[in-house]
């Protein structure tokens, strides 16, 4: 952070201001910072652990306000314990995670996750034109005067597989969620 | 998962001190990833609270001097509400235990936490055990010597043995090591006779340790030391 540049020292701030509260209570928060490219799970103000972003893209960035709360955690197929079978289940691990998979967020604000070794052409053919479709439709209902004059913040991000799993792992039901925004003017 | 209601029970439920048969089993709070851990010690923040005063984006920016000084002072706001005592860190996804103060590492230790599994309740109903280790902060409430282990309802059940009506009938001694924390809500930090399984998620939703490790842990902490797990 550049401690002379304005712009940058309020998004710090602000994300700061957020933290202070979170850090108070004895919930875990995620911090993600697009600046230093961290995803950071946090507890009591600490660093618990860190999560390197590949690459992220985000639409309607000023649109993120204040703290998000997870709605609902990744699904994830536990085991059922069978009294009337003899064979242990297979407890649940990290390798159970998914590596692409969409958190939601109140207020509005979605985050897609995907590996950043996506080698699956079809599937980022289909990304694609999912995020080009709602390109479309936003400026089609901007011309439309339509409602989308304040669209929900959407965040793309690539992370390792193992990464994206760690952060599925991690994220709980109601977790909250601080985004550090750049500020860079391009 | 979730159209079923999670009633969770006690984990690793009432660990007996001595010949003392003071444990009962407790009824944790319905759909517990969703719930915080520790409820009944801060009402939770209403969001419009939380978001107040969030995005000070839309006015003019406040001076250099002014942003520079509110910086300082919420660094050091965050910097105080660290903890300054030792304190243990648990990585569920990884299964370790860290003995921490400030950045320093006192002990990386391998554990076991909760398996995610999922045990249905008898009689036909919708509600199941789910054994996680939860998340958040606790604090050591209880430090025990020669626990003995009151098995709950699920101990039984899972082995598809009759819950027994005399408590007496319920305790296991020599199986949780020398040592055990409890961090509330019938969860502990305890020894254990399956060491090839450390580093696995295996457990009801208590933390276990090698001996050793445990040992340490037991002599550093304090009741109110915080137990932060992820």
């Amino acid at each position: 952070m550049d401690p002379n540049d304005p712009a940058s020292l309020q998004e710090v701030t602000r994300v700061l201001q957020e933290e202070v509260k979170l850090a108070a209570r004895p919930y875990n928060y995620l911090l993600i910072d697009l600046v230093t490219r961290t995803i950071h799970i946090k507890g009591r103000g600490l660093d618990l652990y860190r999560i390197p972003i590949v690459a992220w893209s985000m639409k309607a960035p000023s649109a993120v306000h204040g703290t998000h709360r997870l709605i609902a955690r990744p699904p994830i197929a536990r085991r059922t314990v069978d009294p009337t079978v003899s064979v242990e289940q297979v407890p649940l691990s990290l390798a159970d995670m998914p590596t692409a998979y969409t958190l939601s967020f109140t207020p509005a604000l979605t985050i897609e996750v995907r590996p950043s070794d996506e080698e699956n052409l079809f599937r980022r053919l289909w990304a694609g034109t999912k995020n080009w479709w709602r390109s479309v439709n936003e400026w089609a209902s901007s011309f439309s005067g339509g409602e989308s004059s304040d669209p929900s913040p959407a965040l793309l991000l690539e992370l390792s597989r193992e990464q994206a799993q760690s952060l599925a792992w991690s994220a709980v039901d109601g977790m909250p969620l601080v985004i550090r925004r750049t500020t860079d003017k391009k | 998962m979730n159209s079923a209601v999670a009633y969770r029970f006690v984990v690793c439920s009432s660990l007996l001190l001595g010949g003392l048969l003071s444990a009962k089993p407790l009824t944790l709070s319905q759909n517990s990833d969703s719930l915080p851990p520790n409820s009944d010690s801060l009402p939770p923040t209403p969001l419009s609270s939380v978001l107040s005063s969030a995005d000070s984006q839309s006015g003019p920016l406040p001076s250099l001097s002014a942003l520079q000084a509110r910086y300082k002072a919420l660094s050091k706001q965050l910097s105080r509400l660290k903890p300054q005592e030792p304190y243990i860190l648990v990585d569920t996804a990884r299964n370790h235990l860290y003995l921490k103060q400030r950045d320093d590492v006192l002990l990386d230790a391998l554990a076991s936490t909760g398996s995610g599994t999922i045990l249905p309740k008898p009689g036909g109903t919708t509600d199941q055990w789910v054994f996680d280790t939860p998340r958040g902060e606790f604090f050591v409430r209880s430090k025990l010597l020669n626990p003995a282990w009151v098995k709950p309802d699920w101990a039984f059940i899972e082995e598809g043995l009759e819950v027994p009506r005399d408590q007496a009938d319920r305790v296991e001694q020599g199986v949780l090591g020398a040592y055990a924390l409890g961090f509330g809500n019938g969860y502990f930090i305890h020894g254990t006779l399956y060491t090839r399984l450390l580093g696995k998620n295996v457990t009801h939703g208590c933390i276990r340790l090698h001996d050793d490790d445990l040992k340490r842990v037991y002599r550093v902490a304090r009741i109110g030391t915080p137990i932060i797990i992820f």
